[in-house]
């Protein structure tokens, strides 16, 4: 029974099969690689779905039908509500009858009926598969990733264009990839600017919360980690909207299609959990870009440096108690939660008189960059006058003016 | 056959096999003598009179309550009855006492996918084919399953709302288990089994799997002997002479023959090419069509499994023919592929010359 398949799969994954997995993502493999007998553990863990998708493609690649058709039966059986499963299921079976000359491969009256779902699948599939071709280089980071402190466990990123996210563990020797995911993002698309667009934001943002799931209507599914856009630097741009969340599916879907939210970054209900058992609520980055750029971690620091220097001449000179020359770092539009540079010098100058003139200290320096239109900066860091047991966490949005960086906000967390 | 029980224990046991052969065969000997029993079983269930098919069933049941044909039949007259949940409990229990037998699975998966429940008809029918890998039905069956699963699969990934529901395939029933006395009493099936002994059974088929092909063989000859005479004839078809005398010496009219297989390959070459007129014109207005199904529901059957095939490919390898008068017996192994089902299986054809023409009386799969 010489068993027809699925053409376009079958060349994506001979790929594969030459690629043996990639390195990073697979990072957490062993653990789902367990035997089957305590599988309802590891079958709710996150990304086993999508491994166990993958699996069935390789088989299909290697025209191991038969044993495609079990696990896909299998994975049916677990996961009803997984679509793209249910698919690749029905092609399976179909082989069977006729020849399958594509993934969803349907009666042409089916894929007329079905609108956009056919085509959002094939989606589904092509972007969950180059997340596999495509990984990123071994040991590399997306380049807004300059420095993060140990203040900060974990850091998210999101390649949208690869409908991905990657989560990063931050160990003293420096971030490294532990785990990536399908995600889905908004009906139109990134660059988020108005409120009701439907698109997600792009830019540089942090988790402000953990929503309790049981305050979370189905739709959200296993949990929400609200962001906080709009963040400064879409404040100065006039940008609206709110409740961008990380969140999970709801009962009817395992994953959604890469483009179904209204702005939302939708991760499958164990990814998410995962997610939630995992980062930290204010101090875990999630950074949002349409490609993420991966690059070496030490050539991050070199690209660093000039903004460093600025920010060591900010310090020397509040170190230094000179009102004029401190205000020379800021902005003619800068904002402090509301106050503009007039109304919050104030409070500038109470900061300077706790200092007396000692010398400050900034610990635990996080720097996010973010490129687009303008080049943007996001610091965090722990502001601490010498003799002073405790000082001020602070965060600083700064943006480069021709070769100069300035602060276009400042506010105290 | 005191030890018959006994034996049937160890019917998995692979070194057993050729004991168990030996007694499934000896099993058809004894069922011989009752033949008339399942003809009578037979005849009410295809009059209608289900009550009365039903209470004779039991009846012998009560006596042979292992017996897998009876027990068949009673499922056969429970599905046509309406008891679906009696008719999957029947041959539940005959695919657990006999898991050797493809046909039990077979109709388990008619009622399944009756049921809709189309997963349990694709395991009952996954395990006729694993049980008979050249089981046509199964495997003709098997692929509407699928057709059918992968519809429900394309409906849910594409969250269509099932607004077509449950349109069952019409799955083909297995109506007898195994194919006893032809009520018309055909007699032309009988000189191709010329080895009716069942000690000649065991001897001949060692190696392959237990299936109903070779447990077909010992049964349909003698019952078809014994058809026209009284119940002891039996005993004498147990003698070891051959009944017919050989009859390739016969009148091998070599026209005869080249007569005979030009009909044959007619008859595949319609099939082939989706004929249906010729490929129907092919059998005789004596053809039996399998179990108790009515000629014009076979016709109307063999119609639509036909034409509903994008393309049909029919080899016929080793092709046979042994000429006796006007009866004609054409053995072949069968390649049939169409669409994505490839099913190779051995075939035997019964034809008698009417007129000038070679007309298909009986056709087996599998023996």
């Amino acid at each position: 029974m010489g068993p027809p398949y699925l053409v376009t799969v079958v060349v994506a994954l001979s790929l594969i099969g030459a690629n043996p997995v990639h390195a990073a993502a697979n990072k957490h493999v062993p653990k789902r690689e367990l035997p089957r007998q305590e599988a309802p553990l590891i079958r709710d863990s996150d990304g086993v779905a999508e491994a166990r998708l993958i699996e069935i493609y390789k088989l299909i690649g290697k025209a191991q039908n038969r044993e495609a058709l079990t696990k896909a039966t299998q994975l049916v059986e677990d996961l009803p509500n997984f679509q793209l499963a249910q698919l690749v299921y029905g092609d399976l079976l179909a082989a069977h009858v006729r020849p399958v000359k594509a993934i969803g491969d349907v009666p042409d009256a089916m894929a007329q009926a079905a609108g956009s779902n056919l085509t959002e699948l094939r989606e589904e599939s092509k972007r969950r598969v180059n997340a596999l071709l495509e990984p990123p280089p071994p040991g590399a980071i997306p380049s807004q990733f300059l420095a993060l402190s140990q203040r900060s466990r974990h850091a998210i990123a999101v390649d949208a264009s690869k409908s991905r996210l990657y989560l990063f563990e931050n160990t003293p020797t420096g971030l490294k990839l532990v785990s990536d995911y399908y995600i889905s993002v908004g009906k139109a698309g990134t660059s988020k600017t108005l409120e009701g667009d439907q698109r997600t934001p792009l830019g540089v943002y942090y988790i402000t919360s953990n929503l309790d799931r049981k305050s979370l209507k189905d739709f959200y599914g296993s949990g929400a980690l609200p962001i906080n856009y709009p963040n400064m630097l879409d404040a100065k741009r006039g940008k609206t909207g709110s409740g961008i969340w990380l969140h999970g599916t709801p009962p009817s879907q395992f994953s959604r299609p890469p483009l179904a939210t209204d702005g939302c970054v939708v991760l499958a209900n164990p990814d998410l959990a995962h997610l939630v058992r995992t980062v930290e609520v204010r101090t875990t980055p999630v950074v949002i870009a349409t490609q993420l750029h991966w690059v070496a971690p030490h050539s991050v620091r070199t690209e660093s440096k000039p903004f460093e220097d600025a920010l060591h001449a900010w310090r020397n000179a509040k170190t230094s108690g000179d009102l004029k020359q401190i205000l020379s770092f800021y902005t003619p539009d800068f904002s402090s939660n509301g106050k503009t540079l007039a109304q919050w010098t104030p409070t500038l100058k109470t900061e300077l008189a706790t200092v007396q003139g000692r010398t400050i200290q900034l610990k635990d320096v996080s720097m996010l960059r973010w490129t687009d239109t303008s080049d943007t900066m996001v610091v965090t860091f722990g502001e601490v006058a010498d003799g002073i047991r405790t000082g001020l966490t602070k965060r600083q949005y700064w943006m480069r003016q021709n070769s100069q960086w300035k602060i276009f906000f400042e506010g105290v967390l | 056959m005191r030890n018959s029980k006994d034996s049937m224990k160890y019917a998995c046991s692979p070194k057993f096999q050729p004991l168990r052969l030996l007694t499934l065969a000896a099993a058809m000997m004894f069922s011989v003598a009752h033949a008339d029993d399942y003809t009578d079983v037979s005849q009410l269930m295809r009059a209608g009179k289900l009550p009365e098919a039903l209470s004779k069933a039991d009846q012998y049941l009560t006596s042979k309550p292992k017996d897998p044909q009876m027990r068949f039949l009673k499922g056969v007259i429970q599905r046509d009855a309406g008891k679906t949940t009696d008719a999957i409990g029947t041959f539940t229990r005959l695919t657990e006492d006999y898991p050797e037998l493809p046909e039990p699975y077979n109709n388990l998966a008619v009622l399944y996918a009756g049921q809709s429940q189309f997963d349990k008809a694709r395991a009952a029918l996954e395990m006729a084919i694993r049980t008979n890998p050249s089981y046509a039905t199964a495997h003709e069956n098997l692929g509407d399953v699928y057709a059918k699963l992968a519809s429900q699969a394309y409906n849910k990934a594409l969250q269509l709302d099932a607004t077509n529901p449950a349109v069952a395939p019409k799955l083909a029933l297995i109506r007898e288990l195994f194919n006893p006395t032809s009520p018309k009493g055909q007699k032309s099936g009988a000189p191709t089994h010329s080895t009716p002994t069942p000690a000649a059974v065991a001897v001949k088929a060692p190696p392959p799997l237990p299936n109903p092909a070779s447990a077909k063989a010992p049964v349909t000859a003698p019952t078809t002997q014994t058809a026209p005479a009284t119940p002891t004839a039996a005993v004498t078809a147990e003698a070891p002479a051959p009944v017919t005398p050989p009859t390739t010496s016969a009148s091998t009219s070599g026209n005869s023959t080249k007569e005979a297989e030009a009909a044959v390959r007619s008859w595949a070459s319609a099939w082939a090419t989706k004929d249906v007129k010729t490929y129907l014109a092919a059998y005789g207005r004596d053809f039996a069509p399998p179990g108790s199904m009515k000629r014009s529901a076979w016709e109307n059957e063999r119609r639509e499994r036909i034409s509903n095939k994008s393309k049909i490919s029919l080899k016929l390898e080793n092709l046979n023919i042994t000429v006796n008068g006007s009866n004609a017996t054409a053995k072949f192994r069968q390649d049939y592929k169409a669409d994505g089902i490839a099913v190779s299986s051995k075939k035997t054809l019964n034809l008698v010359k009417n007129g000038d023409r070679w007309l298909i009386v009986k056709e087996f799969t599998g023996s």
